[in-house]
Parts: structure tokens; C-alpha cells; sequence
């Protein structure tokens, strides 16, 4: 991209860009309208909800449409994002995530007062602050779209930061003690994170003349400094920012702790977009800095390291959890394990493996969470509550029986097939490279599998096996159990024929 | 030849188990009546299927469909195929599960808790286990090998003894841990063979023949025999037969990785303790004849004198415990490890005598060991007390079902007339011939494991003659009124066992026939490809 640019040529580029970014001016108009329609008292709560959804879909629906128009990857803003369908793809992703996250929450208790009596402090508040909830919810959205598309630091660290702030406020959105806790240790770990990302980008800014990552100055620049140790470390900090979005070791001590104690339709939506997005630039960034040849640093072991440690810690500390939500928190930082994987491999089906892996966890992901607060919405909010709960409530405990086995990756669920693709592409890289550490990596991402079974089966067996008292009574035709019913069939569906995503992941080209 | 049969075997109880579903569970005698229903369905059609056998061997009743193709771009295409049929080696053991079955529903009758969830689960337990031993296509045998160990859990962990939690955890893990291997060796294998019958595209396929076939594998590719890169002291593919070998010996089970097994079976109900020990423990061996040697039959030569080793290994140490046990459960649960430690020493000596009597011995030990599971059931029901010691002088009170005992405990120890002497004679003979034929193995292995049969002697001697004879006594709380004879279901279930014992004992022609083509092609192949293979490798 030219870098000296007249006034009438920026604004003629601004001109042609904005196509590329209807989707996010959509939501940015969208979220701007929610706020200031929140502010109007005469507009009803229940607005909210639907107009969220509704910009969502209309945002997929573009996204779709550009997907449609463009199969060659379209520059914008003189270089700032870059429409791909590696991108689009994503923002598909997110906007789905976005719509069952306001799903789950129109599902929460507060919605079905009538049924049980006592309304909860935590759904109350979301109540009371609804509008900015769904502002806040619109603008990590429309931070994640950005994200995947940025092609320059500072646009990465932009949406980041726009990601991170709303993230902050959404996980103190319970407005608790434990909240406020969650929020400012997530705030705290989150602000020192992104001055170290920071600080790498700006170091590598200085090493490469450029801001713009995809550029040939700066793959040749990096290439002249293969050996440099001021080059790994600044990609190494410049990682440590991504690393911690997607929650992955040593940069995960915030999420048990944020996942506790927020909502859990934030919950859920804290586990798939942010960390999706995360992923997503950790590909196209781990990318250019490895672009520049054979390094003296291996960035394929450094990924790999981070992501045994992932695997592992998150595991083996998810073992030792009494509740649900925080059990969850350990699973969403080994899965982000298994989608480092896919990236490590540094293949193009490894990228594509790994989308795979991204759209069945995130299926897997909202089915779980639909019905941990579900069941947290009748008071069981710790394992061994859920005692006897497979003959009170059965298909709901069914239907989450199949999200915890495809979360294992167990066969006959998506699950097992996300799984099967990401290690076929680390043995494949394996193959090419011959790198031990390869190897290591697939032998302890399939070996945790086993752990990760132990504590996944940790509910179901005391729904199932466990005898207990309770005192629900269930009323079948609920909407979860729609909402959980075309979930669990889409895991299904997907392991018997993947080739229904497969199809329009292949047309996925992975280019920096 | 029929080419749908093997699918009506799969897919009828499958079926049957959507149909349970849709059963109120309160009529429990129809879900007893269903699942009856389906296993003489599935035995007719094993009528059907023998009828139409064709002497020659080889695979039949083949059924090939597409399943899964992706097409991958540059990296080329992922086929996997709905792919099943059966030689002698699946024959056999489809025959078997058939049959195990139909005994496990009869001993399911006095199942009370729970009993729509119970047959429901017994149904999917029975098309995944048939799926199994016909699957032809890696990842159809992973798949159904995986889906079996869901309703085993809960099958054990709901219906089980006091201890069922711990015994069941431990069952599915052990298990996974062992599939586990099995997918790294099952992933690597995929991306390095392609498939022959497509030209000009790259096809990697999942398809258990191809595999079998060196030529196949993809040259530079990770298990390329003519390209196996070295890691530590064993080259890849030799570390692909290892790890297929510990998951599958897993499950056989083998010393020292049994210790799933007695917990299991102590704690699980009759009829799952039956499927336990009579299917669910063949597909070990299934899987090593089917997959780990044909697969890597230079492998399987280089490490057969350890797989012998530890045959004789579980042999004796299997033998040893039992004798030790005081439940008699928990004995049973080891002569079974012992027992399929002959499965391990015949594939090992890779001879067609060793190789079909390994196959002989997973079907003879299937219908023994369900017997034996069925008499401990039998006892249980009554006094709900297995312990050996608490027993002496049955015989006074229950002379019909000492009989039995008499047949099951004389048929496992190996005495001639029985089917399991024609299995370990011919385990015996293929290791007394391999050092002079194939120079695998040493002339001392076979002469050790007959120890083994000496030990099995032993202790079901001496538990006979602890429980059954002597004078009538009752410990440990036990009222004389509560023993009585059998009654007309435990005939039903304990007569037919017996029957084909003795038969396949005393004329043992017709199983003979089935298997042995398959054993004399397993051999030729595995000892040529290994040879040549072997040659390439370290030359």
C-alpha cells in the first residue's frame, strides 16, 4: 500500500472502503442507537433483546453477501484491515456467537419470573442496565470483527483494547462482590497485558519501519534480523497480548476467577468470541513474524510450548473444581490448547482444521453453557448438586451429556472430528518438519484427552449415577430444550458428515 | 451372496434401541420382549450368513459406501468409507456376539431397576460391538469401538454392585487411554496411505485393506516403510505397532495393564459381566489380528518374541491370582486374563496353527467365560454372597447346576473334549513349530505356558472341590432355604453354552474351516510383507 498519499486519493480510498465495512459501521450505528435509545425511558426493555439480534443477523447477512462478492482478499482504509475470507469467515462466527449469547440471555431467570418465584440478583441487574449490556455485548462484536481484519499493529491493538474494555464492564455486569473482583482482576491482568503487547509492537515498529504487518519491509526486515534476541523478544510480548485473550497458559489466572463470577451468557460469549478473535490475529501475526524464513527462533516450538502448558494446566486444575462455571473456565483454557494446535501446525489445512475446531467449539461451548444456567437458574450451582438430576430432568441432562462427550472428543460428535483434523494437520506438520516437539505436542494433546474426560464426566456422572433428591420438576416444551435440540443436532450432523462446513471451510484461502 | 446383511446385524438393534426410546417405561416386559426379539432377529440372520459362506475364505459379505469425503485442497482428499464384511476372523466373532447377546438378554430377565434405560443401552452396546468385528474401515471401527464404552460405563456404573463408580471410572478410562493410542497410530496412518483405486488425485483413506497393503503408503510420508525415520531406539512404524499393541492389549487385557478388569467385573451386573468378558475383552485381540500385524507386519516380527513373552506373562500372572481370589467373580475375572494370554502367544508365533488357535481360543473363551459369568450369576441371585470360602458341599443341594460347573471349569482348564483344549493345542503346537518354521520365537515359550495350564487346573480344582464338595455348609450368614436348583431360565441360558462347548470340543471341523483360510493367508502375509518390509528397513 502506498504510504504518501493526496487528500483526494485518502478520501477516495476511504470512499471505495466503505463496502468492505458495512458490517461494523452496521453494528457501530447499532450500538450507538441502543445507547441513546436507553436513554429514553419510554422505550421498552424488551426492545433491546430483538434489536440485537436483529443487527447481528443483518451484520451476518452482509458479511455473507461480501463473502458472495469478493473471492480475492479486499484491502481497505489504506491498508488498516484487509476483507478475507479467512476474516469473514470469523465475523460470521461472531455474529452467530453474538445472536446465542442474547439467546441465552433472554433465557436467563429474570425472563421466567413467573416460574420460580424469586428473581435473581444477577439477571435483575441485566434487567435494570439492559441497554448497555447489549451496547457493550454489539462492541466486542464489532471489536472481533476488527480484530480479524486488522493488518497493522495499531489496528490490532485498537480493536483489542476495544474488546477489552467492553469485556471488563460486561464481566462485572452481576454487579456482586465477586463481580467486582472478577472484573478488576480481568481489568488489571488485562491493562498490563496489552502495555506488554504494546510495548513488542512498538519495538517491532522500530525493528521494521512498519506498521503494517502483512508488508514485504516487513517480512525482510525480520528476515535481516532472524538472529536478533531484541526480535524474539518483542514478538514474544507482542504474543503475550494474544495469549491472553485466548486465555492461554501462563497469561490464563484471570478466567476461573471472571468466569465465577459473571453471567453466564457472558460467560459463554467470553469463551467464544474473544477468544475466537484472538486466534484468529495470533494465525495472521505468528504468521508474518515466521514469514520471514528460518529463523534462529522457532516460533512453531514457542507455540507449541504455550500450548502443552495450556493443555496441561488447564486439565489438570479443571479436576479439582466443585462448580460448574469454574469447571467450565479450566475447559475453555485447554480447549484454546487444541485451537492453538491448528495453528501450530503452520499449514493451510492446519488454518482450515482449525476453523473447523473454532465453529464446533463454539457450538459445543453455547450448548453447555445453555444448560449450566439453565440448571443454575433451578439452584444447582455446584457438581454434586446435580445428583439424581438424569431422571428429574431428563433430555436436558441428555442433551448436556452430548456437549460435555464432544467437548471430551468423543466419537459420534463433532467433537471427535475437530479433533481427528487438527492433529491429522500436526502429524502432517510433523511429517514435513520432523520436529520433536511436534511430536510431544500431539502425544500430550491427545493424552489430556483422557484427563479432560475425567472432570467433562464429572456432571453427568452425578446426574446420571449418583442417587439425589430433587425436587425440580421439569416442563419438557421449554425453549432450551428447542435451542439444545438444534445444537446437539448440529454436533451430530457434523460428525457424520462434515463435509457440510468443510465445503465452505475449503474455500477458505489463508493468506498473509 | 447377500450384501446387506452385515448391515441388518448392525443396524436392527440400533432400531430397536430408537424404538425403546419411544416405549412408555412403564410396560417393562416389552422392553425385555423387544430386545429378545432382536437377538433372534440377528440369529437368524447369522443362520443366513453361514448358509451362504463360502468354504474358500476370504472377505465376504462386503458392503462399501461413502461416507466421509472432504476434499482438502492441495492436500488431497479424506475418504472414509461405511466399509464392513467378515473373513474368518469376523465371522466367527460376529457369531459369538450374536450369541452372547441372546444369552445376556435371558440373564437380563431379573434386571428390574431402571429397565427401559437398561435394554435401551444393551441395544446400542449390541450394534457397536457387532460394528466392531466388522468394520473394514479405520475410522468405522474407531467410531463404533468408542461408542461401545458409553453404555458399558453407564451399564456397569447404574446396575452395578456397591463399588460400581470407582470399577466404572476406571473401566472408561483404561479404555480411553488405550483408544487413545490407538487414534495417534489410527491419524498418522490416514495421512500416509492413499487409496489405489483413484488415479490422479491424492486420497487418503481410512480403508483397513489399503493400509494392509505397503505399496499403498504415500512415499516421505510418516509410517512409509521405506522412509521409517528413527525416534529413540525403534523406528516410527515400530512405534506405531507399539502403541497400537498397549491399546489394544488394554483391552484384551494384558499384564500389567488388566487391573481394570477383576474391579469391572466384580461390580458389574451378570449380563454385563458376561458381554464384558466374552466380547467386549475379543476386541483386543481382534483388533491386534486385524490391524496391529497386517498393518505392521515388520514390526510385529520384530517385536513377536515380546508379545509371546508377555502372553506368557498375563498366562501365569493371571493364573497365579486367580488361584489367590476369594471371590469367585474376581477368579473368573483373572483365568480371562490369563485365557487371553494364548490369544497373544498364538498371533505371536504367526503360524497357521498358532493364529487360528488364537482365534479359536477368542471364541471358545467368549462361550466359556460367558458360562462361567452366568454360573456366578446363578449363585449370586440366591445368596448374594460370592465369596468361595463361604460355600462347601453344593453339590448335595445343587447337583443340575454342579454339573454345569463341572463342564465350565473342566472346559476352561483345558480338558480335552472341551472346546478350549482344541484352542490351546493349537496355540501350542504354532509355538512349538514357529522357532523351526518362521525362527521367531524360542523353543523354551511354549513349554513355560503350559505352566499356565497346570496353574488353571489348579485352581479350578480347588475350587471345586472347596465349594462343591465335602459336607453341606453354609458361612457368613447364609441361609440353607435360600439354595436351590437351577430353574428353567438359568437351564436355558447354561444348556446351549454347554452344547456348543462340547461340540466345538469334540468336533471342532466346522470352526476350524471358517477360520483356518484366514489364518493361512494372516501368516503368508504377514510373514512376506514383514520379511520384505524388514528388508527395506534395515537392510
Amino acid at each position: 500500500m502506498p504510504v504518501e498519499m493526496s487528500l483526494n486519493e485518502k478520501l477516495y480510498w476511504i470512499q471505495q472502503s466503505v463496502p468492505g465495512v458495512l458490517p461494523e459501521l452496521l453494528l457501530t450505528l447499532g450500538l450507538l442507537l441502543i445507547l441513546l435509545a436507553g436513554l429514553n425511558r419510554k422505550v421498552t426493555v424488551d426492545m433491546f433483546p430483538w434489536t440485537t439480534v436483529a443487527l447481528l443477523a443483518l451484520s451476518a447477512l452482509y458479511t455473507g453477501n461480501i463473502w458472495h462478492l469478493h473471492n480475492q482478499p479486499v484491502w481497505a482504509f489504506s491498508g488498516m484491515v484487509r476483507n478475507d475470507t479467512f476474516a469473514l469467515y470469523f465475523k460470521l462466527l461472531f455474529d452467530i456467537a453474538g445472536i446465542l449469547t442474547v439467546l441465552l440471555t433472554t433465557l436467563s431467570k429474570a425472563h421466567r419470573q413467573n416460574g420460580n418465584g424469586h428473581t435473581d440478583a444477577i439477571t435483575a441487574e441485566i434487567q435494570k442496565h439492559r441497554p448497555e449490556f447489549y451496547a457493550l455485548l454489539l462492541a466486542v462484536v464489532l471489536g472481533a470483527h476488527l480484530l480479524v481484519m486488522s493488518m497493522n499493529l495499531v489496528m490490532a491493538f485498537i480493536s483489542l483494547e476495544l474488546i477489552s474494555i467492553a469485556s471488563y464492564v460486561l464481566a462485572g455486569f452481576s454487579f456482586t462482590r465477586q463481580g467486582a473482583e472478577g472484573s478488576l482482576k480481568y481489568f488489571l491482568f488485562g491493562s498490563v497485558a496489552s502495555a506488554i503487547m504494546l510495548y513488542g509492537f512498538s519495538i517491532l515498529y522500530g525493528l521494521t519501519g512498519t506498521l503494517n504487518f502483512s508488508d514485504v519491509q516487513f517480512a525482510t526486515q525480520l528476515q535481516r534480523l532472524h538472529d536478533s534476541p531484541l526480535f524474539f523478544t518483542a514478538g514474544l510480548m507482542a504474543l503475550a497480548g494474544f495469549f491472553y485473550k485466548i486465555t492461554a497458559a501462563p497469561m490464563h489466572p484471570w478466567a476461573p476467577d471472571v468466569y465465577e463470577a459473571a453471567p453466564t451468557p457472558v460467560i459463554a460469549f467470553f469463551s467464544v468470541v474473544p477468544k475466537l478473535a484472538g486466534i484468529g490475529i495470533l494465525s495472521r501475526f505468528v504468521l508474518a513474524i515466521h514469514a520471514g524464513g528460518p529463523s534462529v527462533f522457532d516460533w512453531q516450538a514457542v507455540l507449541s510450548v504455550v500450548a502443552i502448558m495450556t493443555l496441561t494446566i488447564g486439565n489438570f486444575s479443571a479436576l479439582a473444581q466443585k462448580k460448574p462455571k469454574r469447571l467450565m473456565a479450566y475447559s475453555s483454557i485447554a480447549q484454546s490448547g487444541f485451537l492453538l494446535v491448528g495453528v501450530v501446525a503452520f499449514l493451510p489445512q492446519g488454518t482450515q482444521f482449525m476453523l473447523f475446531y473454532a465453529s464446533v467449539y463454539m457450538v459445543m461451548t453455547y450448548l453447555v453453557f445453555l444448560y449450566v444456567q439453565y440448571f443454575e437458574d433451578l439452584g444447582f450451582t455446584t457438581i454434586p448438586s446435580f445428583a439424581g438430576l438424569g431422571r428429574a430432568a431428563l433430555w436436558p441432562s441428555v442433551f448436556m451429556l452430548v456437549g460435555f462427550i464432544a467437548l471430551t472428543g468423543l466419537p459420534p460428535t463433532a467433537g471427535f472430528t475437530a479433533k481427528l483434523f487438527i492433529f491429522s494437520s500436526l502429524w502432517e506438520s510433523y511429517q514435513i518438519s520432523n520436529k520433536p516437539i511436534l511430536l510431544v505436542l500431539l502425544i500430550f494433546g491427545l493424552l489430556n484427552t483422557v484427563v479432560a474426560l475425567f472432570y467433562y464426566l464429572r456432571i453427568p456422572y452425578y446426574a446420571f449415577i449418583k442417587n439425589g433428591e430433587t425436587g425440580i420438576n421439569t416442563n419438557k416444551l421449554t425453549f432450551e430444550n428447542l435451542l439444545g435440540l438444534i445444537l446437539v443436532l448440529s454436533i451430530l450432523i457434523l460428525f457424520f458428515s462434515p463435509g457440510l462446513l468443510m465445503g465452505w471451510i475449503n474455500k477458505i484461502n489463508f493468506v498473509l | 451372496m447377500q450384501p446387506y446383511l452385515i448391515s441388518l446385524l448392525i443396524f436392527t438393534p440400533l432400531l430397536a434401541a430408537f424404538a425403546a426410546l419411544l416405549l412408555p417405561a412403564e410396560t417393562k416386559n416389552s422392553f425385555r420382549v423387544l430386545t429378545l426379539a432382536v437377538n433372534i432377529f440377528q440369529l437368524l440372520v447369522l443362520v443366513i450368513m453361514l448358509r451362504s459362506w463360502d468354504a474358500a475364505g476370504g472377505l465376504q459379505f462386503l458392503e462399501q459406501r461413502n461416507w466421509i469425503t472432504l476434499n482438502l485442497g492441495s492436500w488431497g482428499t479424506l475418504q472414509a468409507q461405511y466399509l464392513v464384511g467378515a473373513d474368518g476372523l469376523g465371522l466367527p466373532l460376529v457369531a459369538l456376539s450374536v450369541f452372547v447377546m441372546l444369552i445376556a438378554t435371558i440373564a437380563s430377565w431379573t434386571v428390574y431397576k431402571n429397565v427401559k434405560g437398561y435394554f435401551t443401552l444393551l441395544l446400542i452396546l449390541n450394534a457397536a460391538i457387532i460394528g466392531s468385528f466388522t468394520a473394514l474401515d479405520f475410522l468405522l471401527f474407531y467410531l463404533f469401538f468408542e461408542f461401545m464404552l458409553l453404555p458399558m460405563f453407564f451399564l456397569i456404573a447404574i446396575w452395578g454392585g456397591p463399588r460400581r463408580e470407582y470399577a466404572s471410572i476406571k473401566f472408561f478410562l483404561y479404555t480411553l487411554l488405550g483408544s487413545i493410542l490407538i487414534l495417534i497410530v489410527m491419524i498418522g496412518l490416514y495421512i500416509s496411505v492413499h487409496n489405489p483405486a483413484t488415479t490422479g488425485k491424492l486420497v487418503h483413506t481410512f480403508s483397513l485393506l489399503d493400509m494392509s497393503n505397503p505399496n499403498n503408503f504415500i512415499s516421505n510420508s510418516i509410517f512409509d516403510p521405506n522412509n521409517a525415520r528413527m525416534l529413540g531406539p525403534w523406528n516410527v512404524r515400530q512405534w506405531g505397532f507399539l502403541l497400537l499393541f498397549i491399546g489394544f492389549a488394554i483391552k484384551l487385557p494384558m499384564v500389567p495393564l488388566h487391573t481394570w478388569l477383576p474391579d469391572a467385573h466384580v461390580e458389574a451386573p451378570t449380563p454385563i459381566s458376561v458381554i464384558l468378558a466374552a466380547l467386549l475383552l475379543k476386541i483386543g485381540g481382534y483388533g491386534l489380528a486385524r490391524i496391529a500385524f497386517p498393518v505392521f507386519p515388520e514390526a510385529a516380527l520384530h517385536f513377536s518374541s515380546f508379545v509371546a513373552i508377555m502372553g506368557i506373562v498375563s498366562i501365569a500372572y493371571g493364573a497365579l491370582n486367580a488361584m489367590a481370589s476369594k471371590d469367585l467373580k474376581r477368579l473368573i475375572a483373572y483365568s480371562s486374563v490369563s485365557h487371553m494370554g494364548f490369544v497373544l502367544l498364538g498371533l505371536a508365533s504367526v503360524t497357521p496353527e498358532g493364529v487360528a488357535g488364537a482365534v479359536y481360543q477368542m471364541f471358545s473363551h467368549g462361550i466359556i467365560s460367558a458360562m462361567l459369568f452366568v454360573i456366578a450369576g446363578v449363585l449370586y441371585d440366591r445368596t448374594h454372597d460370592r465369596t468361595i470360602a463361604n460355600y462347601s458341599g453344593l453339590s448335595g443341594r445343587m447337583p443340575a447346576f454342579t454339573v454345569m460347573v463341572l463342564v465350565a471349569f473342566f472346559a476352561s482348564l483345558g480338558l480335552p473334549g472341551f472346546s478350549g483344549f482344541i484352542a490351546e493345542i493349537m496355540v501350542f503346537l504354532g509355538a512349538f513349530k514357529a522357532p523351526g518354521a518362521n525362527g521367531l520365537l524360542h523353543e523354551s515359550f511354549a513349554i513355560v505356558a503350559t505352566v499356565g495350564l497346570v496353574l488353571s487346573a489348579a485352581y479350578y480344582l480347588w475350587t471345586m472341590q472347596r465349594m462343591f464338595f465335602g459336607p453341606f455348609d453354609l458361612k457368613g450368614g447364609i441361609t440353607a432355604d435360600s439354595i436351590y436348583d437351577l430353574d428353567k431360565r438359568e437351564y436355558g441360558m447354561l444348556v446351549p453354552l454347554a452344547i456348543i462347548i462340547l461340540l466345538f470340543g469334540i468336533y471342532p471341523q466346522p470352526l476350524i474351516d471358517i477360520i483356518d483360510p484366514f489364518a493361512r493367508h494372516f501368516t503368508e502375509t504377514v510373514l512376506n510383507t514383514g520379511r520384505n518390509l524388514g528388508v527395506t528397513i534395515n537392510p
